[in-house]
């Protein structure tokens, strides 16, 4: 056993037991051979591995695995209940169809830009964030627009950040799901570059802390996005500090055009969790109780003061990186294999088998969106673009534009009486 | 009036707004027990706990992330770095996550990144850079460099009440070497205002930093030749004191811009170009430039003497500039 784990307190043992984590399971603390468990919550544990191989003239990738395998049911929440679960599945399909009308907008010359898709994804975007509660805080990756709609951002928002108006959240400076809100929401804008927003969460956990509550704070990041050093420093930083941050790893096979297998070596990126002494979580991507549950335990960790979770979560990306990418180098038999396991249909398909809704009742849930959706689209369409002159200002944060006072509460201090700088010795002064 | 060393001036200035504001804190690498490694948080810890003064892993990029997170929540971090050329590490964090989250989505980041940079202590080419021309090349931060005790304490007090993100560079070479009336009292120095360090009439020394004090050696030595010269101490690179340079222009005609940093992409550049736009009609002679040599800053001591800007190139300048 590592002296790190030595040092901890047993009730982080406790509270985790459901949970996984990266501590031996060997009883013989002084056994030469020590193995570590992670949790993995799913019903089946697909093993699929892609190649670059010459097929002709070409390099392509080819899949090998069992790709034919039935599809098994979701897994029942341990915590969510009706209600919840149908909340979810409107985000879903919100996520969805929002993707869908911003397709179509990209189509009509409508979009500045790009459009990014979470298709596949919605699940582990929307169930995660519906863990969190609302004065904690998230940070958002592209493909979490559903997280952004959880926290409540509307559709409206999106799609005017992705046309560039006036309107947008951020007023047209920047696109997509780079956007936040430090006073009501709690989510911090993305920057393009991946692994970034992992020690800026942490550091809002510390804020928090600092201010004396021990909150959840939520991040993504994807196989691709994991490979930088950004996203060691900050899971390091949260793991020693002990910061409530959980991270969802969207294991989505391909960042960009680049296959999971020529990203990492290990089997699981959940195995990274026992480096960084924290507890690492794998789910089912696309089974929305899976992800519910593993990111519900991981924020009630985090409430609790025992620091930060590791949650992969396995799915594919079921579009191009962007809507440019027609994505041709994805061999097609994995397509079909993950399309079976949509997110959304194994949702409703579990909704329908426990009846928690009627056919009646689902498709009125469906018009409901849809009719949302199309004011929103209505709206966001016919409001103005800026002003070309509103590219200037706001560099700067002038003393009227924003009053700095903290969030959680005044911070606690534990100052001592002593007003004496006790002067240590010193060998030799550093670079005199 | 007490005497108090660079250092201990930015020390006094970190500690007392601690005192004041619980919501500033302190993070960075051995800055707890072991003080710094220039022991500018001595004693820190023991005073305000090791709550407030954080001790990091060797992670320069999670030391900014988390001071801007912490900044989201209301705190106003302190980060310390060991040394400023270690700030490459933190580049990404500091100029696209932080220095633009105002303009893209209205959040303030009322953090300080401060610690020891610059030249003249033998510390080779990664322990003496000047690297400030890199932020003030990116919109939304503010950069700060004192040159004096009295400044460098209020400063800090001003670059840590400040509702945006401001990179402090402290001047290695001045922090035992310079030793002044500071009061014990509160009081600040605003960013983005020069002060004038020598009135003069004849030409005008535009300068910051350790080269204040390479500035005021060489005026002493001018004006035995009759030439007054005027030094004007930045004390802010970004934003400029645009009004302070037109100002001394329009005084003397004849400017002398000197800094530490590197010759191509320094800060003389910019201001010679805002003196040609805006005043071009009140010179009387060429904008001249005094710096670094275009090179990494050498380790040996003949070769860094040679590298950095000396008191008898400042005479020699200003005698030519004198001329016209």
């Amino acid at each position: 056993m590592s002296k790190n784990h030595k040092g901890k307190k047993s009730s982080v043992h406790k509270a985790t037991a459901s949970n996984g984590r990266g501590t031996p399971t060997s009883p013989e603390a002084d056994s030469s051979l020590r193995t570590y468990a992670i949790a993995d919550y799913r019903l089946e544990k697909p093993v699929f591995r892609l190649q670059q191989v010459h097929v002709g003239n070409e390099v392509k990738y080819t899949v090998t695995g069992d790709l034919t395998a039935p599809v098994p049911p979701l897994r029942d929440s341990k915590y969510l209940d009706k209600k919840q679960l149908i909340e979810i599945y409107r985000w879903m399909l919100l996520n969805r169809r929002m993707e869908a009308a911003l397709e179509n907008l990209y189509k009509q010359g409508k979009v500045v830009g790009g459009v990014y898709f979470g298709l596949g994804q919605e699940a582990c975007s929307c169930a995660s964030a519906y863990a969190l509660r609302p004065d904690e805080w998230l940070g958002p990756m592209i493909r979490n627009q559903g997280s952004l709609l959880v926290r409540g951002f509307s559709a409206r928002d999106i799609m005017m950040q992705y046309m560039a108006k006036a309107g947008s959240p951020t007023k047209g400076r920047d696109a997509s799901s780079h956007f936040g809100d430090i006073e009501n929401r709690n989510v911090v804008a993305p920057i393009s570059t991946l692994g970034d927003l992992i020690p800026v969460l942490a550091g809002v956990a510390l804020g928090a802390r600092l201010q004396g509550k021990n909150i959840a704070v939520m991040t993504y990041i994807g196989d691709g996005g994991q490979s930088t050093g950004v996203t060691y420093e900050g899971l390091n930083f949260a793991a020693v500090q002990k910061l409530g941050l959980v991270l969802f790893v969207e294991n989505n096979l391909w960042g960009y055009s680049t296959p999971a297998d020529m990203q990492f070596c290990v089997k699981d990126l959940a195995e990274r969790a026992i480096a960084y002494g924290m507890p690492g979580v794998i789910v089912d991507g696309t089974d929305a109780c899976q992800v519910y549950d593993a990111a519900h335990e991981a924020c009630e960790r985090a409430r609790h003061g025992e620091g930060p979770t590791l949650i992969e979560a396995k799915m594919m990306r079921m579009k191009g990186h962007a809507i440019h990418d027609a994505a041709e180098y994805v061999p097609k038999s994995l397509f079909e294999y993950w399309r079976k396991r949509d997110p959304i249909l194994r949702l409703e398909k579990h909704l329908l088998d426990k009846q928690y809704l009627t056919p009646q009742q689902n498709q009125e849930l469906i018009a409901g969106v849809e009719k949302q959706l199309e004011e929103d689209r209505d709206f966001a369409v016919a409001s103005p673009m800026p002003q070309p002159e509103s590219a200037v200002g706001g560099v700067y944060c002038d003393v009227a534009c924003h009053e700095i006072k903290p969030k959680y509460g005044t911070p606690k201090s534990s100052v001592t009486k002593s007003g004496v700088v006790t002067q240590r010795k010193e060998a030799a002064v550093h670079l005199k | 009036m007490p005497q108090l060393t660079y250092l201990e001036a930015i020390r006094q200035g970190i500690w007392e707004e601690m005192e004041r504001d619980p919501s500033v804190f302190c993070l960075g690498e051995d800055i707890g027990i072991y003080g710094g490694a220039f022991k500018v948080t001595d004693g820190f810890i023991d005073r305000f706990g090791p709550e407030r003064v954080i001790d990091t892993p060797i992670a320069e990029s999670a030391i900014v992330g988390a001071a801007f997170g912490a900044s989201l929540t209301g705190m106003r971090p302190v980060a310390e770095f060991q040394f400023m050329d270690f700030i490459g590490c933190a580049f990404n964090q500091i100029v696209n996550m932080v220095a633009k989250a105002h303009y893209r989505w209205g959040a303030p980041a009322p953090l300080v990144i401060r610690g020891p940079s610059g030249g003249n202590v033998h510390g080779g080419p990664f322990h003496s850079q000047n690297p400030e021309m890199w932020f003030v090349h990116a919109p939304g931060l503010k950069v700060v460099c004192p040159a004096s005790a009295y400044d460098a304490k209020g400063l800090i007090k001003s670059a840590i009440r400040d509702n945006n993100p401001v990179i402090f560079f402290e001047h290695k070479y001045l922090y035992r070497r310079i030793k002044e009336d500071v009061p014990a009292d509160d009081y600040i120095v605003p960013l983005g205002k020069a002060r004038t360090a020598r009135h003069g009439r004849d030409l005008s020394i535009i300068t910051y930093a350790a080269m204040v004090h390479t500035a005021l050696e060489a005026a002493e030595i001018l004006a035995r030749d009759g030439i007054d010269a005027e030094i004007i101490d930045l004390r802010t690179v970004s934003p400029l004191d645009r009004a302070a340079i037109m100002e001394t222009v329009k005084k003397t005609n004849k400017v002398i811009i000197l800094h530490e940093h590197a010759r191509t992409g320094g800060l003389a550049g910019e201001i010679a170009a805002i003196i040609n736009e805006e005043a071009f009609d009140d010179l009387d002679g060429p904008i001249v430039r005094i710096t670094s040599l275009d090179s990494p800053v050498p380790f040996s001591p003949p070769q860094e003497e040679y590298f950095l800007p000396k008191v008898s190139d400042v005479v020699r300048e200003a005698r030519r500039l004198q001329a016209y």
